[in-house]
């Protein structure tokens, strides 16, 4: 069986019925008696139908209305299909008078016949005596014949319907008038009924004209007999034949020759055919060379619609010629195909040749393994060349950074050389945003049939592992590249890791190094993967939050480690009495956290909350902690380095004794660095001022960017801080009160000076007001650094002076009288000045030393009062000094 | 998977129109059948429809050839609105038909109301050079005025017959992308989607 007759042309594509159509297409038959069927709209016209060629049918339609197909069926081909669509119509009767946009053909209805002997039986009257009315709303002809199947509403029809009449013609009449129609009907076939002479009277003119004629005729017959006799239609008839004769002769030369023109036009057409065929190899090569591939196309089908079946053996050799050409095109665009890179658009076309020249290679699926080789070779290349860049020094960058970033600051790693690490990151996120969604868009084509391939079973499996796998082996990359940790043992030995880049040199890209992955992914987000595939990114992601988070505490835990003290005292400003050391540590981890919240924090498509996890969670407090502890320590370390200063001063504390100004300490030091004490109390203030302020503002910004709560931590540092508090103050106190202490009692005993000798007393001792003006130096030191430790620190100051007194007092064997006076003026007058920062203890043990001292008489006491008035006018300014300001 | 869409390819609607006896029908003929007709018979209006491959895709051209005696604008108003494209063919061997390609471009852009139809101005029988009365420059002039390409052919010897075929769909198929994009491009395309994704999963 051959091909099926197709129909790809019609002229003209509509007409009234018995239009002459040319029908052209394929495979029309090879012969008149080929061809066994032909329908036009579902009305048979075989009959009619003049078979010139096979590609070519000359019909006349059949009574068609409306659109249909034009379907030729074939003993070799069978039924056949159609691609266009007649349209037949019925030409509307036209009056004179009546407007037409078409030229109607009026030859049938005004010409030669019986009809034009009567026309008044054409164009009929109406039967029932109405007007015809002009009605706009006809009933349309189609539904009629819906109605009314196989009628028809010619009254002269033999299967006329009058219901078919009346809704064509009065459908807008009413009743009576109908009436009136059937009465005036009934009149009229009455008057028929009559008889032949009724008849013959209402015709009386018309007979007598046709008695006068036949007369008439008969006459003339006679005239005429003698001169042709009986048969006169003989000799016409032999003028008939003679003048036929003649015709034929005419026409047949002109008939024969138009056969003839007809032939020779075949035979160029034959011949134009193997032109074609002959050139063919010749014109592939030149179309190729150009690149058209869509004429290279068209003409090879061409040429095999043509040729293929063919036994001859030079068009054999010539179509062999012309296979071998093809063959060579399809291995090269075969090759095209699977050299990297090429667009998709490109890819898709070259399928698309591959597929109309029917190759013999799973092209779609070649297409898509050359890709994914493609991305996996990329991949390695990449690697390779960052590898190649890395090793040649690895020991010397590291070696050095290494030895220095433990001393230096991190300012001193080399930002202008970036970590191959980093740019391998870089380099392959923006490698497989590139290649993989051309991957991903091919195989998609592929599986919706937009390649018009046919997909071999199991493909859908390969395709996902190939899928999975690519960006596995990506993910594999960066992890290996950045957090090595993650993968297997195995993994890292087959992907070969960089060498890891210090944390410092790290730290200043992994936020940007977190974008790209993160910008990769979005990418792929977009392609519509499956879940699976976008999980094992999302899993990556995750990875490398937590650790780029880690790493910035870690950073930040280093930076911590790395703060000194300047010991300059800030007494204006927001934060005063402290140095700028608990606000550099405050300004560090602010940075970290807006750091750590703009890369790490924030949430972007399919991600979830990171601190939701719980691994990061807690290995976010343990970093926290880690931060809050190294602050810790570098206050504890600043507080407790005593050694340090000392050598730095030289003097001996012991030097104090002799009532020494505390602040000639001062002049012996060359450095901004304060004195001991001075260190000591700033530390202190420092330490309270973390406490209370910076562990606050910390756990408020924590709060700020969408931290969960971090009260461990901040708590546990909070106690760690009061606890060195603690120290601090004792530390200082030791160092203050002892020497103010050790001095009392070698001065008062100074000058050979005991209770028991008689000298009468004028004045409170010196040693009193050398204590006096050394508490008052304390005062003056603490009020320098902050005053607000004043409450701390001097009361506990003034009590342990107060024991000192007590002991003193109670160890003292003999009393004279007027030690006696002179001891409790003296007491007395310490009680009195140093009233507004006594303890309740150092109240108690005033009162005991006073206990001590034997009683006085009336006069030595007023002798005390006296004594104490003059030398509280006296030392005015020194009690106005210790006076607590309220 | 086994069930593959089976896609229509695309159909572009081709219209040929120009003065009577200019070689509309000669054109269309040698493009669908390769043949060359010699006799003349005037068209009333044909229908030709074939696949043809364009670019490396499939795709079916129908082409309405139109009766250029034709004085009656209110059948053409008809036949053009159903066209995607249209050649305006004229003989460059005969000035009048040449004149009434003007008519013609100004009926198209009447009915179809869009100066970027696709449209291509024809001229034909470029084998009977020695009988031109239209210079190429003056046609190329009238083309570039209208902003429209002009291809010389010859329905007899088919040079550059299928260019015209060819540029004229390309350019059908490239505006009915466009207007794909701009129009229903999305809603299409979450279809499209969605149905990928059951492919994979």
């Amino acid at each position: 069986m051959g091909p099926p007759p197709i129909v790809t042309g019609l002229s003209p594509n509509e007409g009234p019925p018995g239009t002459r159509i040319k029908i052209r297409g394929e495979h029309l038959g090879k012969s008149p008696q080929d061809l066994i069927g032909l329908t036009i709209c579902g009305v048979d016209c075989l009959l009619a139908a003049e078979w010139k060629s096979e590609n070519k049918i000359i019909a006349i339609s059949g009574p068609i209305k409306g659109k249909g197909d034009v379907i030729v069926t074939t003993k070799s081909g069978g039924l056949g299909s159609c691609n266009v669509t007649f349209k037949g119509y019925h030409i509307a009767t036209i009056g004179p008078m009546k407007e037409s946009a078409v030229w109607v053909d009026e030859t049938d209805l005004y010409s030669w016949g019986r009809h034009s002997l009567s026309p008044s039986s054409y164009q009929q009257e109406d039967p029932l005596g109405l007007s015809v009315e002009d009605s706009e709303k006809k009933v349309p002809e189609e539904d009629l014949l819906n109605y009314f199947p196989n009628k028809s509403g010619d009254i002269t029809s033999s299967n006329f319907s009058p219901r078919w009449f009346l809704l064509e013609n009065h459908q807008t009449t009413s009743f009576n008038d109908l009436q009136a129609g059937l009465v005036h009907l009934r009149r009229k076939v009455q008057g028929q009924k009559e008889g032949q002479l009724s008849f013959l009277k209402a015709n009386i003119s018309a007979v007598m004209d046709q008695i006068d004629t036949l007369v008439n005729l008969r006459e003339s017959y006679e005239t005429d007999l003698p001169k042709f006799g009986h048969e006169p239609t003989l000799k016409l008839e032999k003028a008939i034949k003679e003048s036929e004769h003649k015709a034929r002769k005419l026409f047949d030369e002109v008939l024969s020759r138009k056969d003839r023109a007809e032939k020779t036009r075949n035979a160029l057409n034959v011949l134009s055919r193997f032109r074609f065929l002959f050139c063919l190899p010749c014109v592939i090569d030149r179309n190729v060379k150009k690149g058209d591939y869509d004429i290279v196309i068209n003409d090879y089908i061409r040429v095999k619609n043509l040729f293929y079946k063919t036994d001859v053996p030079i068009f054999k050799m010539a179509l062999n010629e012309v296979e071998k050409r093809i063959i060579d095109l399809q291995k090269k665009l075969h090759e095209d195909l699977q050299t990297m890179p090429i667009t998709v658009e490109q890819q898709k076309r070259l399928i698309r040749y591959l597929v109309n020249l029917e190759a013999p290679f799973e092209c779609a699926w070649d297409a898509i393994k050359a890709r994914s080789d493609y991305i996996n070779k990329k991949f390695k290349l990449i690697h390779n060349y960052h590898k190649s860049l890395d090793k040649p020094d690895p020991k010397a960058k590291n070696g050095s950074a290494s030895k220095y970033s433990k001393y230096n600051k991190t300012s001193n790693v080399d930002i202008t050389i970036v970590p191959s690490s980093v740019n391998f990151t870089e380099e392959i996120c923006l490698s497989i945003t590139e290649t993989f969604p051309d991957l991903w868009k091919i195989g998609q084509a592929y599986f919706s049939g937009e390649l018009q391939v046919k997909v071999e079973p199991g493909r859908q499996v390969e395709f996902k592992y190939i899928v999975m796998n690519v960006i596995e082996v990506f993910c594999k990359c960066i992890r290996a590249s950045l957090i090595p940790t993650t993968l297997d043992k195995t993994d890292r030995n087959q992907i070969g890791t960089l060498t890891l880049p210090e944390r410092d040199e790290i730290a200043v890209y992994l936020p940007e190094l977190l974008q790209s992955v993160r910008s990769t992914y979005a990418s792929f987000i977009k392609l519509d993967l499956p879940n699976e595939a976008l999980d094992i990114i999302s899993l990556l992601l995750l990875d490398l939050r937590i650790h780029c988070m880690s790493i910035m505490f870690q950073q930040t835990t280093e930076q911590v480690k790395q703060l000194t003290e300047n010991w300059r005292v800030n007494y204006n400003g927001k934060y005063t009495g402290v140095t700028e050391l608990p606000i550099q540590f405050l300004n560090l981890i602010e940075n970290m956290i807006d750091v750590v919240k703009e890369s790490v924090l924030c949430i972007e498509q399919r991600e979830v909350s990171l601190l939701d996890n719980q691994t990061a969670y807690k290995e976010m407090e343990k970093q926290l902690n880690n931060i809050l502890t190294a602050f810790y320590n570098v206050l504890n370390n600043l507080s407790s380095s005593e050694d340090y200063d000392e050598c730095q001063n030289g003097v001996p504390v012991v030097s104090q004794l002799i009532g020494t100004p505390v602040s000639s300490h001062k002049t012996g030091s060359k450095s901004d660095i304060p004195i001991w004490e001075h260190r000591l109390l700033i530390s202190l203030s420092n330490c309270l001022f973390t406490k209370e302020t910076v562990l606050k503002m910390i756990a408020n910004k924590f709060q700020e960017s969408g931290f969960p709560p971090l009260h461990g931590s901040l708590n546990h540092a909070k106690a760690n801080l009061e606890h060195l508090e603690k120290s601090i103050l004792d530390k200082y106190l030791e160092q203050k009160s002892d020497p103010l202490v050790g001095t009392i009692e070698p001065s008062m005993y100074l000058g050979r000076f005991d209770w028991h000798l008689t000298v009468p007393p004028s004045d409170i001792r010196p040693y009193i007001k050398e204590c006096i003006n050394n508490l008052i130096c304390v005062h003056s030191e603490i009020i320098h650094i902050s005053p607000s430790l004043l409450n701390a620190v001097l009361p506990q100051v003034v009590e342990t002076v107060a024991e000192e007194i007590y002991r003193l007092m109670s160890c003292v064997q003999k009393f004279s009288r007027e030690g006696a006076v002179q001891a409790r003026a003296d007491i007395s007058a310490l009680q009195d000045i140093l009233e507004s920062y006594s303890t309740e203890k150092a109240r108690k043990y005033f009162q005991e030393a006073l206990d001590v001292i034997p009683p006085l008489d009336r006069t030595d006491s007023i002798i005390v009062e006296d004594i104490l008035r003059q030398c509280k006018a006296r030392m005015k300014i020194q009690i106005l000094c210790l006076r607590k300001k309220n | 998977m086994s069930k593959r869409p089976a896609v229509q390819p695309a159909l572009h609607k081709v219209i040929m129109v120009g003065s009577g006896g200019v070689g509309k029908s000669a054109l269309t003929l040698q493009f669908m059948y390769d043949e060359f007709v010699e006799d003349y018979e005037p068209t009333k209006a044909d229908s030709y429809r074939k696949k043809i491959l364009l670019d490396g895709e499939e795709v079916q051209i129908d082409i309405l050839d139109t009766a250029g005696q034709e004085d009656y604008a209110a059948i053409r108003d008809n036949y053009f609105r159903s066209g995607e494209g249209f050649l305006c063919i004229f003989s460059i061997t005969e000035d009048e038909s040449f004149q009434a390609t003007q008519e013609f471009r100004e009926q198209i852009l009447r009915v179809k109301n869009d100066d970027n139809i696709p449209f291509l101005l024809v001229g034909n029988k470029s084998d009977l050079d020695e009988k031109r009365k239209v210079t190429f420059q003056e046609a190329q002039d009238r083309a570039n005025k209208w902003g429209v390409p002009y291809v010389e052919t010859s329905a007899k010897t088919r040079e550059n017959v299928d260019k015209v075929f060819y540029d004229l769909m390309r350019e059908i198929r490239a505006r009915k992308k466009d207007e794909n994009k701009t129009s229903n491009g999305r809603g299409k395309d979450k279809n499209k989607k969605k149905k990928l994704k059951c492919v994979i999963l």
